[in-house]
């Protein structure tokens, strides 16, 4: 049976069951990772498929999925669990289905060759540097959904995704690591990732000195992003809006009028470009915060019913084996007003670089602190003067919000919740702890 | 057994195919898996609603993945699904021959899965837990997910004597307002809710209290978060491929890692009932693997692939996620021997120190050996009593520091501390057997 008649044909048999509200959904997909660690090497191919049926009504639902092909008649379960709604269909809107979707995936030799010019790279961008371990997968897949409300969708996607953990010194005394995701496998530059390691493991050494500083300090986009996807409470759910309302300045605004950040479920080149989303309703863009007023939350269907909010294509889920929930698919600050980093960096003259961030960072919105675990530079007059390790850059959450004072325009998007998208942010209001202190 | 009606040897046949050097070793591995999750039971924000966990869901899923390892080099094809033709594609891509080339379909007849699964005993259990927090005297808001785990496998070698193996369990996770918790058991009998209750009830009391102030000094480990504890210092920095990130994995042997207390094994065939081994995920049959013998590393843990290229290093520890990742060396049944100590004694030595009655997760750099331990609360050791409680902090330092700081071991062993481990992305189940444990000159940081 084709997947479109598997599907259609599941819900006749649903609705004969009495069950109004049903949702099935396949899935097929492929890959192949490469994985380099210390003497070994592992290469993997996979092929899957997927189904998943929910269905019910006011009184009580079912979820069930597996593996193989979905088979109409299967002996499904009575409904037992909470009541359920899907949603009905959205009014069509073009979509062009990026022509790099089809490409190949990586073969064997060309990502083997791939994680061996990094390692390579890396080793002439700093002498004594080495690749500890490398994964590369690359993978498509599409997924068709289908409910009793009228919804048919059917989505592809093409992520390749790299992961990269290097060291540097005696016993591995810096170590960082990246973690990247690209349409296809081959635009990863293997030169522009070993200078990213690099500069990483530079001042990834262990933290000499303590103190408080404060200064301009110049965010790199990964340590933006990271702060972006910390902040995703504020930004995404029913309860945003709350926490957002209590960062408001006189005059409306919850951050500097340089901040404008929008979710867009289709962004053109964005890796989860989609027409819907994974409940088949439709994506569009929704501007969450705008030159530094909050506009409004990025809700599911289900999570604005007749609100101020409009609400947005935004259930996402992992695979065939997750139910949908709500959260940002491309997550971005827009850089309409950015300059070129190079001028930022020339405006700093006295404060910091931070170009990496990793460890767990603390960021609570009833008292409005947080924390992050950093890296960079001491800059004076525009230069780098000394690195900054085991750090961490700290303040109030409205106060960074508020202290952006410009923005670059290297916008970079990392899969992190979704992909998180920033670009080079000048900040000032914040401290930089080094050390116990 | 849905393998139970495999031919083995045909698939072993198949398998002959594609070994074209002396070392090859091809390998089949099949898996069968079933989670049936309870919810919250917890109503959506704004009434029904698409996003909301429909009470029951079940999760049912067939598939393989064949393997070929060459030295340090393997290549691994996965599959959803049990067909001959699914087979026969995914010996080509090991073999890695054009897509002409023709490979035998072995029949491969699997039982059907039953009708729906049942699980009245989960559905039971959430108001169970309820009534007995309620016998403590309190109260408070808890959303709990409950899911059950059952895993069949069957590995097939060119030697295709291994039996198939099997797994069933429960994990549970509890979000608190104040934050969340999750273990796993192997029943739910009274035990286990009696346990589960305790712990949440203990969460609960020391919701208000403040951290401790940073200091170095002596702690007390509860057998559940000695277990979370060795699980990171000890089990952790053993893996093969995690000592090869440093040198030569056969080289620590012999390295005197911790305390002469410290005699810990690794041995799944002392698990509970329910997550028993006789083999590993590769079909190795399992061994019972002293990991530290009076603090001095005896045998790491290790895979076939790691265990080949090594006289010291002994296979049986290979543990999968699932059909699409390859294994890799992992503990799964961790057991530190008891001491003669009571749990006074303990306390006694102790004195201004902190009483750790659970560990919420740790962290290893290999690399440096640095490691961290998270505590959810802890209660202050005076006059060789556990009194007033402290908030949350956590246990920081170097692991060979750590370990050699263990000065006292209790006779009190008891299956505690089991719970997920995410090394690499891929989650497993680990259990582990622990008496009481104090260690001196520990770094608190709040």
């Amino acid at each position: 049976m084709k997947r479109s008649a598997e599907l259609s044909k599941t819900l006749d048999v649903l609705r004969a069951r009495g069950l109004d509200e049903a949702e099935a959904l396949t899935k097929t997909g492929r890959g192949r990772r490469l994985e380099r660690g210390p003497d070994t090497e592992v290469v993997s191919f996979h092929e899957e498929r997927g189904w998943a049926v929910r269905a019910g009504g006011d009184r009580s639902s079912f979820f069930v999925c597996g593996t193989g092909a979905l088979d109409p008649e299967a002996p499904w379960p009575e409904p037992n669990g909470l009541p359920i709604r899907l949603p009905k269909a959205s009014p069509a809107t073009a979509w062009n289905e990026p022509d790099d979707f089809d490409a190949p995936l990586v073969g064997e030799r060309e990502g083997l060759r791939l994680l061996t010019s990094i390692e390579e790279e890396l080793a002439r961008e700093l002498p004594g540097a080495r690749l500890i371990y490398g994964v590369l997968e690359d993978g498509s897949s599409e997924t068709g959904i289908v409910n009793t409300k009228g919804v048919v969708a059917r989505i592809k996607t093409r992520v390749a995704a790299l992961r990269l953990d290097a060291a540097f010194g005696r016993g591995g005394a810096a170590r960082t690591a990246i973690y990247l995701a690209e349409r296809e496998a081959r635009r990863f530059r293997p030169r522009a990732l070993a200078r990213r390691l690099a500069d990483q493991l530079a001042v990834a050494a262990p933290p000499a000195g303590e103190g408080r500083d404060r200064g301009e300090i110049l965010l790199a986009p990964a340590v933006g992003q990271r702060m972006i996807a910390e902040l995703l409470p504020l930004l995404v759910g029913p309860r945003a809006g709350d926490l957002a309302s209590r960062l408001r300045d006189r005059r409306g605004r919850v951050a500097s009028e340089h901040l404008t950040v929008i979710d867009d479920g289709r962004l053109a080149g964005g890796l989860f470009a989609a027409p819907a989303d994974g409940e088949g309703v439709a994506t569009r863009e929704t501007v969450l915060i705008e030159g530094g007023a909050f506009r409004q939350p990025l809700l599911a269907w289900w999570q604005a019913p007749g609100g101020e909010a409009r609400p947005a294509g935004c259930s996402r889920r992992a695979s065939w084996r997750d139910l949908p929930k709500p959260g940002p698919t491309h997550l971005y600050v827009d850089v309409r007003d950015g300059v070129p980093v190079g001028g930022l960096l020339e405006e700093v003259r006295r404060g910091y670089y931070l170009i990496d961030s990793s460890g767990p960072a603390s960021f609570d919105f009833e008292e409005d602190r947080f924390s992050l675990p950093v890296a960079g530079f001491a800059v004076h007059a525009g230069r780098a003067t000394a690195p900054v390790s085991g750090a961490s850059l700290e303040g109030g959450i409205g106060a960074f919000l508020k202290g952006i004072q410009a923005l670059g325009r290297d916008l970079t998007f990392a899969p992190m919740e979704g992909m998180i998208g920033c670009p080079t942010l000048l900040v000032t209001g914040l401290e930089v702890k080094k050390g116990k202190t | 057994m849905p393998f139970s009606d495999l031919d083995r040897a045909a698939v072993a046949r198949a398998l002959a195919q594609i070994a074209q050097h002396e070392d090859d070793r091809p390998e089949a591995y099949f898996e069968r898996l079933e989670e049936v999750e309870l919810p919250p039971d917890t109503p959506p924000a704004r009434g029904a609603g698409g996003g909301q966990v429909p009470g029951l869901a079940v999760r049912r899923e067939d598939g393989f993945a064949l393997r070929l390892s060459r030295g340090g080099r393997s290549w691994l094809a996965a599959r959803d699904g049990i067909e001959p033709r699914l087979f026969a594609e995914a010996l080509r891509q090991v073999a890695r021959v054009l897509p002409t080339a023709v490979y035998p379909e072995p029949q491969l007849p699997v039982r059907p899965w039953p009708g729906p699964p049942r699980a009245e005993e989960m559905l039971a259990f959430p108001s169970r837990l309820q009534r007995a927090i309620r016998t403590r005297h309190v109260a408070f808001p808890l959303g709990l997910t409950l899911r059950r785990h059952r895993r069949h496998i069957q590995v097939v070698h060119l030697d295709p004597s291994a039996e198939g193996e099997r797994e069933s369990f429960y994990s549970c996770a509890v979000e608190l307002p104040w934050g969340g918790y999750g273990t796993l058991f192997t029943e739910l009998d009274e035990g286990t809710v009696d346990r589960l209750a305790s712990t949440l009830v203990g969460l609960f009391r020391s919701r208000h209290a403040l951290p401790p102030e940073a200091f170095q000094g002596t702690v007390v480990l509860a057998p559940a978060a000695a277990a979370v504890l060795l699980h990171e210092a000890v089990a952790h920095a053993l893996e093969a491929d995690v000592l090869a990130q440093g040198g030569k994995p056969d080289a620590a042997v012999g390295v005197e890692l911790g305390s002469s207390l410290l005699n810990v094994l690794d041995d799944p065939g002392a698990a509970p009932k329910g997550v028993r081994r006789s083999t590993d995920d590769e079909g190795v049959p399992i061994c019972r693997r002293w990991l530290l013998r009076a603090g001095v590393v005896a045998e790491p843990l290790a895979d076939t692939s790691w265990a080949s290229g090594s006289d010291a290093l002994i296979a049986g520890a290979g543990r999968r996620g699932g059909r699409h990742s390859a294994p890799s060396p992992r503990s799964s049944h961790l057991e530190l021997l008891p001491g003669t100590q009571s749990i006074e004694e303990l306390l006694a030595g102790a004195e201004g120190g902190l009483y750790i009655a659970e560990a919420r997760r740790g962290a290893l750099d290999p690399e440096s050996g640095r490691f961290e331990l998270e505590v959810p609360y802890a209660r202050r050791i005076r006059g060789g009593i556990a009194t007033d409680p402290v908030g949350r902090c956590r246990i920081i330092g170097r692991v060979a520091e750590l370990l050699a700081g263990v000065n006292g071991l209790g006779s009190d062993a008891r299956a505690a501390g089991a719970g997920w481990c995410a090394k690499g992305g891929r989650k497993l189940p680990v259990w582990a057997t622990c008496p009481t444990l104090r260690i001196e000159g520990v770094e608190i940081e709040p």
